[in-house]
């Protein structure tokens, strides 16, 4: 079973980015816990360059680089159902 | 899901695709996968990015949970800017697509985290200030309270803190204080300050407290600005208060020890030989210091045993303050000197009692100390009269 990645683009501690993050941890925790999950948080104020790299146009943005297929959400990432509903997750083994 | 096919798909692609070109606000449209196939100059202006370099470009898939998200929209430059994010389903160029349009609210959301910092500005400032602060609105309900006031609440023992915070009806607590406690007093005070009758109203009030009766000011003035309201303070003013209860009493006092000396003055005078009055006018204090810590100690243990049958209700020392008033006869003292007794007895008690123990002293001892006065004043009036017989013999 391949490892879960994703990678969270936040602006800052805002209370949307605290609340993103509150959400991924819930989700990692009680949905995912049967799954190696690796979640790198990064601030985009903080680290610029990065999120120029990767295109990043908003945040907060999840990208989830594995396992297939990739995906890139945005905006309010607050509902666990939504995300992995949107995340194809978890992974159909 | 908005499906635009009502009419032939080209027309109605080319009327949507004027819609959102012209759109006000940034409009995004994305396919299933996140990938940008349109915007329009506004989300150009938005993004601070050309549509070319865009197309194509994975943006993300748009979750919204409602009608509408806020995100960040970060520019090359690493500003950003926060959008209002709403999603629509849309047919586009003949696929499932949505579309995203995003509403600048940086402005707004500035503004609101301006008058937030403004606010808790507002509140740090309250909370610096030792008074108690209740603000109130036109109808008397709080709207602001400082640290303070809900700490005084806390002391008092007021578990409902709701009911002395923001949203509380002061006026109504007024109202129900009932007579005799100042509340409604304080209700009309502040209806007039309320009304522009009164420029400020200032009021004082008891209000038992676990170490006894605490008295405070309340002092209201309008709250200045374009909402109308109170801004009422609340001072503990105990120390005040007993400072002046003292100084009252302390003036009465050498009020009636003025009288009765005036009256010992011709008595003592008559008593004793005039040598012995020349040589007996300094205080005790000076003239006989181990006299005057011996009578000291006298009164104290009189005033102990004063407060013990105080709160014990047995009798009071009478028959040991009469022999005391005597042995300062005994020992020339004038009323002066009873008084410095008095004086430094309470001055030894100030410092290591509690307040409401030493109002008890202070009652107690103001009895005692005219007790001893009157015994005083009658030694000397039996001197002199013995004194007046012998010369009347003579």
């Amino acid at each position: 079973m391949s490892k879960i990645v994703l990678h969270l683009y936040i602006a800052g501690q805002t209370p949307r980015a605290e609340r993103a993050i509150s959400t991924l941890r819930r989700m990692i925790e009680q949905e995912l816990a049967g799954h190696e999950c690796e979640l790198t948080i990064i601030d985009v104020l903080a680290d610029p360059q990065q999120a120029e790299n990767q295109k990043i146009l908003a945040t907060p943005t999840l990208i989830k680089s594995s396992p297939p297929p990739y995906r890139r959400v945005i905006g309010d990432l607050s509902s666990v159902t939504d995300l992995l509903n949107v995340l194809n997750l978890p992974p159909q083994s | 899901m908005i499906v635009i096919e009502a009419r032939p798909r080209s027309t109605a692609e080319d009327h949507l695709r004027a819609v959102v070109s012209h759109d006000a606000d940034g409009a995004i449209i994305v396919d299933h996968s996140g990938a940008v196939r349109f915007l329009n100059s506004a989300a150009e202006r938005l993004l601070n990015r050309h549509g070319a370099e865009l197309h194509g470009q994975i943006f993300g898939f748009p979750l919204v949970v409602g009608e509408r998200a806020e995100v960040e929209v970060l520019r090359p430059d690493g500003e950003f800017a926060v959008a209002e994010m709403r999603v629509l389903s849309i047919v586009w160029e003949g696929q499932d697509a949505l579309l995203i349009t995003l509403r600048d609210v940086t402005f707004e959301r500035q503004a609101e985290a301006a008058l937030r910092e403004a606010e808790a500005f507002s509140i740090a400032i309250l909370n610096s200030l030792t008074s108690e602060i209740v603000v109130l609105d036109k109808q008397g309900k709080i709207v602001a309270v400082n640290e303070a006031w809900i700490q005084f609440g806390r002391e008092n023992g007021i578990t409902d803190l709701a009911s002395i915070s923001v949203g509380a009806d002061y006026f109504a607590a007024c109202a129900a204080a009932g007579p005799g406690t100042g509340g409604p007093e304080a209700l009309q005070g502040l209806k007039a300050v309320l009304s522009g009758e009164l420029a400020e109203f200032t009021y004082e009030y008891p209000c038992p407290g676990p170490q006894g009766m605490r008295w405070f000011a309340l002092r209201a003035v309008p709250l200045r600005g374009s909402r109308q309201g109170l801004v009422v303070a609340h001072n503990d003013i105990t120390d005040q208060r007993r400072a002046a209860q003292i100084a009252a009493e302390a003036e009465m006092l050498r009020e009636q020890v003025r009288q009765m000396e005036r009256e010992l003055v011709s008595v003592e005078a008559i008593s004793r030989p005039d040598e012995m009055v020349r040589s007996l006018t300094a205080p005790l204090r000076q003239r006989a210091p181990e006299l005057f810590s011996q009578g000291l100690e006298r009164y104290g243990a009189l005033l102990e045993e004063a407060l013990y049958s105080r709160v014990h209700r047995t009798p009071a020392p009478s028959r040991a303050l009469r022999e005391l008033g005597e042995w300062f006869g005994s020992i020339w003292a004038a009323p002066r000197d009873l008084i410095e007794v008095h004086l430094q007895a309470m001055r030894d008690r100030s410092q290591h009692n509690t307040p409401k123990k030493l109002q008890a002293y202070f009652e107690e001892g103001r009895l005692l100390l005219l007790e001893l006065m009157g015994h005083l004043a009658s030694y000397y009036r039996s001197m002199a009269a013995g004194e007046l017989s012998f010369r009347d013999s003579e």
